[in-house]
């Protein structure tokens, strides 16, 4: 977490590439905050979720490979 | 520290009469407590929604060198990406979803659509038919086979094999001892099986090309095909079986499918929360553990129980109904963390397929008596007739 990103205000999606298999599931239960791109990858749209916590908790818990997290 | 007193239950979770309907044993022991020592089974079971995916996501303590429940198959296992820990794990098992991630799975997703139309246009113009056989075996049967090349005997072997995988990692009990022999059958093909046994251009056959260009050891070859049939039949047979025997016992929810296929995602994970095909994996405890106020100590067995987790009301509101537009995304019939299923994305494929046709197809459909498939590890039907069909 860089100390930037904690000290500023709101709520951000991070995703964990190491850990992202792109099993695409955050995608389908938030599409208006992330997508797969074409080689699979995901892509943040919404930086700030801090107004959409209920789709952006539930990307992160049917997330099976634990690769997503709000900051 | 609060330990206290360790709960504890008398049954034994691999017994005929659990198995033909776990859920109400499932649902004591959950009340019972979020860990319960099973002195029959001599495991631990975790029976909450919580404390199964922060096992699960504890894989350092809770490993999975013993993901079965019997030394031989844990050995057999050894050096599978299922079995094996961090951090050896990590390359195992990138291997083994190399050709299984979404995008590599998109040049067969039509394919595979196009097969479901097909069987399902060929046993509504049937009108009757049996669900399991005919359909929930047919399918996966096919574009599994077909996806890994397997031609010929094997061919026929697969369901066999694919099921006596499965119970043989439950305990030591008739049904292991009897499907040893089965599972072994199983081993010695995929030991055996050369290139040119596969068709070209299969997966199956890809996977000695990656070997023949230094990519992966010439001998993994046959514990990947392996995990492929092993993992990934019996599995989506029964989540596919469970699907169609759901949509007959609540046929308002089907009605409400009928009318919008586009539920169908949701229809399916629902379907695995609701009766996950695997009830659960094993864990080898590494070091004591304290949760939820019950020390586990080092060296002993959890039980997962995946199923007990995805009906606990402490997660899921009316955990025993099933809803179709419930959206369960978060189930844990895939697991959860390292080991959550390689094959989660091919399973989807094939499942949304098949029931994306019949939802498109059919209105509505009556069917007889199911039989129940008695398996140590999984809960499916072996068979479901259906009497009458009316199509769209
Ligand atoms: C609806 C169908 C399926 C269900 C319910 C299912 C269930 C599971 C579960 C619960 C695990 C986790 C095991 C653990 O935590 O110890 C798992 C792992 C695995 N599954 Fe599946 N599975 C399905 C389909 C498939 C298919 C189609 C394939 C392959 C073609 C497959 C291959 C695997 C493999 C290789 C693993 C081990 C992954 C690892 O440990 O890294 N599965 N599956
Ligand atoms: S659900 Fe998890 S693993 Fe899958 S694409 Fe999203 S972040 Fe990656």
């Amino acid at each position: 977490m860089s100390g930037v990103a904690a000290m500023t205000k709101g709520a951000f999606l991070r995703i964990d590439r190491d850990r992202c298999e792109g099993h695409g599931q955050c995608a389908i239960m938030a599409p208006d905050l992330l997508h797969l791109d074409d080689a699979g990858e995901v892509v943040i749209d919404v930086a700030d979720v801090s107004d959409r916590m209920e789709a952006a908790r539930k990307a992160v818990q049917a997330c099976p490979a634990i690769a997503l997290s709000i900051e | 520290m609060t330990t206290t007193e360790i709960a504890t239950s008398s049954i034994d979770i691999f017994s005929d009469e659990v198995l033909q309907d776990p859920y109400p044993h499932y649902a004591a022991l959950r009340e019972e407590g979020a860990v319960v020592y099973l002195p029959r089974n001599d495991l631990w079971a975790l029976t909450r929604y919580r404390t199964i995916r922060d096992a699960l996501e504890n894989s350092s303590v809770f490993s999975s060198q013993r993901v079965a429940f019997n030394d031989d198959m844990n050995r057999a296992l050894a050096g599978t990406s299922l079995a094996t820990d961090a951090p050896d794990h990590r390359q195992l098992r990138k291997t083994l979803l190399a050709p299984l991630t979404p995008r590599a799975l998109k040049s067969i997703e039509d394919d595979i659509g196009s097969k479901a139309d097909r069987l399902v246009d060929d046993l509504v113009a049937r009108g009757s038919f049996d669900a399991i056989g005919d359909l929930a075996r047919a399918f996966p049967l096919q574009v599994v086979s077909d996806m890994i090349g397997v031609q010929g005997v094997a061919r026929e072997n697969i369901l066999r094999w694919g099921e006596a995988a499965f119970n043989v990692l439950g305990p030591m009990n008739q049904r292991s001892v009897e499907n040893f022999p089965v599972a072994g059958e199983l081993f010695q093909w995929c030991k055996t099986v050369r290139q040119e046994d596969l068709v070209e251009g299969s997966l199956g056959h890809g996977i000695f090309e990656s070997a023949k260009r230094g990519e992966i050891a010439p001998e993994s070859c046959g514990a990947i095909i392996h995990q492929y049939v092993a993992a990934g039949m019996d599995t989506t047979i029964t989540s596919i079986g469970n699907a169609i025997a759901h949509f007959a016992a609540f046929p308002d929810q089907y009605a409400r499918l009928a009318a919008d296929p586009s539920l169908v995602r949701s229809a399916f994970n629902e379907t695995l929360r609701y009766e996950p095909p695997v009830n659960l994996f094993g864990r080898h405890v590494k070091s004591d553990i304290e949760v939820e106020g019950t020390l586990i100590p080092a060296g002993a067995q959890a039980a997962v129980l995946f199923a007990a987790g995805n009906r606990d009301p402490r997660h899921y509101d009316d955990p025993d109904t099933y809803r179709i537009d419930r959206d369960p995304a978060d189930h844990l019939a895939f697991g959860y963390g390292i080991h959550t299923c390689a094959g989660q994305g091919l399973a989807r494929i094939e499942a949304l397929a098949i029931l994306s046709a019949c939802a498109r197809r059919v209105r509505s459909f009556r069917v007889g008596e199911g039989q129940r498939q008695i398996n140590n590890m999984t809960r499916g039907l072996s068979s479901l007739p259906v009497l009458e069909i009316r199509a769209k």
